[in-house]
């Protein structure tokens, strides 16, 4: 319980952490402000990349932030989605090749795969939480981050095996969604399918936002991550949030797979590089801290290409973690990180 | 079923790994009744309302709330019964607005006018509340806290509010607003298991009380009757 005399000490203290996380705030802004007229295209590949970005770490932050869980294997549901969408759309990709007049299935494209990517995520999601974690926290729920970190990393290493044992080594991907001229945003020429991943990521995390923010079991979600025993109290069955958290984060990751299958093309390690980033996001952010980490996703792709246009595509992961650990140094609960602490910590 | 009988404990023993805290403890509530269990410290007072609302399992004996047995229940389904908790560390949540603390007490409740008149009648036994419904719970004072989770267990509208010790660390006018609220529950028909160290302003509010002591109740009786026992007087009154 705080006392009214913590709350005093730690204002100055709040002070400080916003003028440090507005100062990232406002040169990122300025950054982006500058390359609106300098390099445009920067900006806009800030904007796709990001995105996705954030649909990877929200569903991470929002893991870790409710179940106490450091998801290890977020990145094989990025894989499972990206694999889930080649599947679905190489038939409708036949199909066009063979009778390019079907402008219906043309316009539909990639959707059906993006929806049934995201049901299977949200699936695998549940399916971990029963097979895996609920028999674990039913166990004991001591070392619970240290345990459940080592059983993430265990599943991506069996997943990402048993996908090279019976699929193979093979890039499974596509040249690009719609075969269509690209369009120009801010005068800047971007491919369709790049705007429609632009579309995607927002629409989701807006709808994301308000599921947490308005509805009964947003609410319930958030109650959980801040007081398990509260949220019991109040009649909320812990179990059922644990399946909903898991399915939803579960399903942003199959998502964004799906998203990205013209960039990331199906590869057993395919989700390393999205999870690495996507824990970037959530350690700038600050663990667990949703809105945090969708701000952070955007921070970290204008970061990465930055680097890519100024310097090269080799320093894309140095940069970030290098800036990364500054912002640590001085501020070691992440630029969004509050008092508000999760569960464990307590 | 007794008629009017709200909650039942018959005979719980429970604890925590290998130290048993309650032995053999029977205690009832009925409709419409204040009651409290009374104790020093570690005497099991808090072990035995964890006990009943479902976050400890007892080693024995039977609990039953409204003839239904729901010892050993887990909490959620003990609180969706109509059993409302305050515990003595509140749990509230601290990152969310007083009123969205009162909304997630309502979580069960489908009913959306029935959720509004509910939070309207909370903000009415604690103005206070209402004044800061859109302030965030974690920069609450003690007494406010104490308010909002009372609030938050009335959400639900419980037939039976557990309350675990609210004077615990308050100044005496925070003390005495929260009796205050507690007595005006009263008037508005709620049933009350409170537990208090504060023994001489609750034996004066409440219509029965239980003295628990090392995990056994050692007296049961009217407020009056315990005020006036000789016990009660030397260990708990100074008299």
């Amino acid at each position: 319980m705080t006392s009214a005399a913590t709350n005093l000490r730690s204002v100055p203290l709040a002070r400080r952490f916003l003028n440090f996380t507005w100062l990232t705030l406002g040169l990122a802004a300025a950054i982006l402000v500058f390359e609106a007229f300098a390099q445009p295209s920067i900006v806009v590949t800030t904007l796709v990349t990001g995105g996705m970005w954030a649909l990877m770490a929200a569903g991470l932050a929002m893991v870790f932030g409710v179940m106490n869980i450091p998801n290890f294997a977020h990145g094989e549901l990025f894989l499972l989605g990206s694999f889930t969408a080649f599947t679905v759309y190489s038939p409708i990709r036949e199909a066009l090749l063979n009778d390019p007049s079907l402008t219906w299935l043309k316009i539909l494209g990639p959707f059906p795969g993006m929806v049934v990517a995201l049901v299977v995520g949200a699936i695998a999601g549940v399916l971990l939480e029963a097979v895996l974690f609920r028999p674990l926290r039913r166990r004991s729920r001591e070392q619970w981050v240290m345990n459940t970190f080592l059983l993430t990393a265990g599943v991506s290493v069996v997943v990402i095996n048993s996908y090279r044992l019976t699929i193979g080594n093979d890039f499974h991907g596509v040249p690009a969604y719609w075969d269509v001229p690209p369009i120009s945003l801010f005068g800047v020429p971007i491919s369709v399918d790049r705007a429609m991943v632009l579309v995607i990521a927002l629409v989701t995390i807006t709808l994301f936002a308000l599921f947490l923010q308005r509805t009964g079991l947003g609410r319930a979600i958030r109650a959980v991550s801040q007081d398990e025993t509260g949220a019991q109290m109040a009649g909320i069955d812990l179990n059922r949030i644990f399946i909903l958290t898991m399915g939803i984060s579960c399903a942003l990751a199959a998502l964004a797979g799906a998203s990205l299958l013209f960039l990331f093309p199906a590869y057993p390690d395919v989700g390393l590089q999205p999870l690495y980033t996507a824990w970037f996001v959530v350690i700038l952010a600050g663990l667990g801290n949703i809105p945090g980490a969708v701000i952070g996703a955007f921070i970290v792709a204008l970061l990465q290409n930055l680097t890519i246009f100024y310097i090269q595509v080799g320093w894309v992961d140095v940069l970030p973690t290098v800036f990364i650990i500054l912002i640590l140094l001085f501020k070691p609960s992440g630029l969004f990180g509050s008092a508000v602490k999760g569960v464990w910590e307590q | 079923m007794t008629n009017g009988r709200v909650l039942d404990v018959a005979h719980v023993e429970a604890g925590y790994d290998l130290l048993q805290v309650l032995w053999d403890v029977s205690l009832h509530v009925d409709e419409g009744e204040f009651v409290a269990l009374l104790g020093p410290n570690g005497a099991g007072k808090t072990t035995t309302l964890r006990t009943i609302a479902g976050f400890l399992q007892p080693l024995d004996g039977d609990i039953s709330f409204r003839g239904t047995p729901i010892g050993g229940r887990p909490a959620h389904t003990v609180s969706r019964m109509g059993l409302g908790y305050v515990s003595e560390s509140l749990n509230l949540f601290p990152a969310m607005t007083v009123r969205e603390n009162l909304q997630v007490g309502a979580n069960s409740v489908r009913n959306k006018a029935q959720v509004a008149s509910t939070m309207e009648l909370v903000f009415q036994l604690f103005p206070r509340l209402l004044e800061r419904r859109d302030q965030l719970a974690g920069t609450l004072s003690g007494g406010e806290r104490k308010m909002l989770a009372i609030g938050r267990g009335l959400m639900a509208s419980p037939s039976l509010l557990l309350v675990d010790e609210p004077s615990l660390g308050l100044a005496p006018m925070a003390t005495v607003a929260t009796f205050d609220a507690l007595k005006a529950l009263r008037e508005r028909g709620v049933t009350i298991l409170l537990v208090e160290q504060n023994v001489n302003t609750t034996l004066h509010l409440v219509d029965r009380a239980y003295v628990l002591e090392q995990g056994r109740i050692v007296l049961e009786g009217t407020g009056e009757d315990l005020l006036s026992n000789p016990h009660v007087q030397a260990a708990y009154l100074g008299i």
